[in-house]
């Protein structure tokens, strides 16, 4: 299920809200369970299995090294049995195919394909559990004894398909005992409006603009212009699909008493790479520092070693984001930005007047999103072709492009930066008081137009 | 935020969707929604199999958004919403002042291509004189009316390479429409001709075949209905045009068979039923149907159309010279046209369709058979 779906709103979560609230507070993580296995399985009910069972075999290993502790060797042990397990899963569904057709190029190599869907949010729940055992063995987080808990955690629906990726130790405590009031439901109801609102008015429909640039593209009628409208149009699209699904996952979590870890923070605004990727999916890049680059020596090891982590931190970066030759070199063209800029443009970039690094970072960051878009590495080629003049510079077809998204696409700019947010910072109490419930309801009922109109809904991340 | 205003907001939220759930609950099932034309998703039945192969949850979510409260008027509000912004197109039909036209995408597979191979392979199999018909839809002929700058496939130079079809003639309603652009010859809210552009439509056909068409005085022009909200109007979401107007030009009483379900039956040039309709083009010959042949025992000749739905606002004119008027679709009727053609003596055959159906349909290799 996703969350800017008709049936999500107006009966899963009513209906989940109601059972919630109407049991005793310690019947509420079995609850959580329930309902989150309904809402995992009901695109594929069978893979209700794979979530049943990586469960199961995560609480396990936790209680292992626990019990285990005092041995370490054998701790070890478990924590890499947990790893190896998360990873097999992820590989087995996530890159099988990819594999196979890729080793399948080569003479007398032919590989079976899978061709099954890939059960949604595998990335997000592998990454987590695998955290789980990890901090158990570090000590940074308790061991979970309840599997009612341990499960509630590992499934719960907020934060299932599309992160962020909460780690265990951030809602340890919650899970064992937390307090429902509507002081957290109000904002987070708040919160998740916001979010519904970014996924379903903001980037639906700029994300049309960018099929309709696709479709020109291959019917030859692109221009640059055009283009590079359809490259804007695709990283507002996925900035504000993807910043749009956390703001629900948080805003559902604090509903249901959890704190989730911000996961953007206004990543448009960056006056380098680095600092982008400090303020986009706050939570992938924190994980992947956390139990890939410091473990791997981080950059205190040498210039050698530094780039060598680097690289290796952004291939799996790249290719965690999807199974084609595309990704990997999207993770390939950020790890040579940000080793550039940390070897060589650091003393220059001090130097720059802000505007000037603020417009190197989004001009690096949106052709990076080129890449990313199109997975097609010959389409894409054509594509960039185009855009660096190797057609027509303007048609026009962008004039009424321009006319039909300029609004949208000054919307879309304004609600990147925060000034927003300060505006409504600076709002008297009581504006305040009357605009929330006045901008909750418009904004409900504009995405429950858009989502009866419906013809245009699908959602970026069920890859992932 | 204080603890009486947090529970307003949360009371306002938790109202706002389950009030919404309790409407959807209350509400009656509708059984077709005549905006769209179509029947809508029934309560399904839950069984362990379809809960197994997913095809239950899809089949809720089906009949979720359906069964929806205020299904229709929800639609409009995007539309406004969307025409604030700056957007001049909606669902791929695009807003001209006070008219609905839709886009015409690039065909996929080289549908065009295959599509005029299989008109001359007809032309190849029988003797019987071929005419390929090929209409421009109103995003050709108005194209000016089009928001500047605004996509829309050249169905003109598609139109063109038919001409250039080895043993088919032409019939040019290119032309013929287009130096008629200034009229009424497309509905506001529907993508079909009016009937004025259906009268265009015969003077060409007419020409083409070398015979006289009557002159426009010769006919008695009746509105049939002024209530028409057409498939534009439904497509678009935009529900505040006027309604267009639909006229009535030929009035004679013809013998009409229309073979629905492969039996004969008597009908009419029109069925008034669907006048009180939502569908109301299907007022004239009763709308898709296989195959329907109109009689007229004054006429001389026999013609054979390869149909879509602009043939049926077309044929009545022709009724008025033919003996027989043969209007096959091959959507449905699933033989060999030339064979009918020849069993029936045929004088000749007219594949006669809008280019937007032309360039889409994949039935049309039963042509070349």
């Amino acid at each position: 299920m996703i969350f800017s779906s008709l049936t999500f709103l107006f009966a899963y979560l009513p209906l989940t809200l109601a059972v919630y609230f109407l049991m005793p507070l310690r019947a509420r993580n079995a609850v959580l369970l329930a309902v989150s296995l309904i809402f995992y399985g009901w695109g594929e009910p069978v893979y209700i299995s794979i979530m049943v069972l990586s469960t199961l075999i995560d609480y396990t290993h936790g209680m292992l090294v626990e019990r285990f502790r005092c041995r370490d060797k054998l701790a070890r042990w478990f924590v890499g049995q947990s790893v190896a397990f998360n990873l097999l899963l992820l590989g087995f569904f996530k890159y099988w195919d990819f594999l196979a057709a890729s080793l399948s190029a080569l003479p007398e190599v032919n590989l079976p394909r899978l061709g099954a869907p890939l059960p949604i949010g595998i990335s997000f729940f592998t990454f987590q559990t695998m955290s789980y055992t990890i901090d158990v063995y570090r000590r940074d987080a308790p061991v979970q004894r309840s599997l009612i808990s341990f499960g509630a955690y590992v499934t719960m629906f907020p934060q299932l398909i599309a992160g962020p990726i909460v780690q265990y130790k951030t809602v340890a405590a919650e899970l064992a005992g937390r307090v429902n009031t509507a002081e957290d439901f109000a904002p987070g109801a708040r919160r998740f409006t916001l979010g519904l609102a970014k996924k379903v008015l903001l980037a639906n429909s700029i994300g049309a603009l960018w099929d309709a640039q696709l479709a020109a593209r291959a019917a030859g009628t692109l221009s640059a212009a055009g283009g590079w409208l359809g490259i804007l149009a695709f990283g507002f699209q996925i900035y504000f699909d993807f910043s749009g699904y956390s703001d629900m996952a948080i805003g559902l979590g604090r509903i249901f008493g959890f704190r989730f870890n911000e996961n953007f923070d206004h990543p448009y605004l960056s006056a380098s790479v680095t600092e982008f990727w400090r303020r986009w999916h706050m939570s992938l890049t924190g994980w992947f520092r956390e139990y890939l680059y410091i473990p791997l020596g981080g950059s205190h090891c040498g210039t050698a070693k530094t780039l060598r982590n680097i690289l290796v931190v952004w291939l799996c970066t790249g290719l965690w984001h999807g199974a084609s030759w595309n990704f990997l070199l999207w993770g390939l063209y950020f790890a040579a930005w940000l080793a550039l800029e940390k070897f060589v443009l650091r003393q220059a970039l001090k130097k720059t007047p802000g505007w000037v690094k603020r417009l190197y970072t989004l001009a690096v960051v949106f052709t990076g999103w080129g890449i990313f878009a199109m997975e097609d590495l010959a389409v894409c080629g054509g594509y960039f072709f185009i855009c660096f003049g190797g057609g027509q510079l303007w048609s026009a077809a962008d004039g009424y492009t321009l006319r039909s998204y300029g609004l949208t696409f000054l919307i879309l700019i304004l609600a990147s930066t925060a000034l927003g947010q300060s505006l409504w910072r600076k709002l008297p109490e009581r504006a305040e008081q009357i605009l929330t419930p006045a901008l909750m309801g418009l904004g409900l009922a504009l995405c429950t137009a858009y989502l009866v109109d419906g013809s245009y809904n699908p959602f970026l991340y069920f890859r992932f | 935020m204080t603890k009486g205003y947090a529970r307003f907001l949360t009371a306002f939220f938790c109202l706002f969707l389950g009030g919404i759930l309790v409407w959807h609950l209350l509400l009656p099932d509708r059984e077709r929604s005549e905006t769209e034309n179509r029947t809508l998703a029934r309560r399904p039945e839950l069984t362990w199999s379809a809960l197994a192969d997913g095809s239950f949850t899809r089949a809720v979510e089906d009949y979720f958004a359906d069964q929806f409260p205020l299904r229709d008027g929800w639609t409009g509000v995007k539309a406004r919403a969307e025409l604030l912004l700056g957007k001049r197109e909606f669902n791929g039909v695009y807003l001209c002042g006070d008219t609905l036209i839709a886009r015409v995408n690039p065909p996929l597979d080289g549908l065009d291509e295959k599509n005029l191979a299989h008109t001359a392979r007809l032309a190849e199999r029988t003797e019987i004189p071929v005419y390929l018909g090929l209409i421009p839809s109103a995003a050709e002929t108005w194209r000016e009316k089009l928001p500047a700058g605004a996509e829309s496939w050249d169905q003109a130079a598609f139109i063109a390479r038919g001409w250039e079809l080895e043993g088919v003639k032409p019939v040019d309603f290119l032309t013929a429409l287009g130096a008629r652009a200034g009229e009424d010859i497309f509905y506001r809210t529907d993508h079909h001709w009016t009937t004025l552009g259906a009268y265009y439509g015969y003077a060409a056909l007419m020409e083409a075949l070398g015979r006289e068409p009557l002159p426009r005085m010769t006919f008695m022009r009746m509105t049939a209905s002024e209530e028409f909200q057409g498939t534009l109007y439904s497509q678009s979401g935009i529900h505040w045009l006027a309604p267009d107007s639909m006229e009535v030009w030929v009035w004679d009483v013809f013998t009409v068979t229309s073979w629905r379900d492969g039996t004969p039956k008597e009908a009419g040039l029109y069925d008034d039923d669907y006048l009180g309709k939502k569908d109301k083009y299907s007022f004239f010959l009763g709308g898709n149907q296989p195959l329907c042949v109109i009689r007229n025992e004054e006429g001389t000749g026999r013609l054979l159309l390869i149909r879509d739905s602009y043939a049926d606002s077309l044929a009545p004119f022709l009724a008025r010279h033919f003996e027989e008027v043969h209007l096959m679709d091959l959507r449905y009727y699933r033989g060999s046209a030339a064979a009918y053609a020849e069993e029936n003596g045929m004088d000749g055959i007219v594949v006669l369709q809008s280019v937007p159906n032309f360039i889409t349909d994949r039935n049309l290799g039963l042509l070349g058979q």
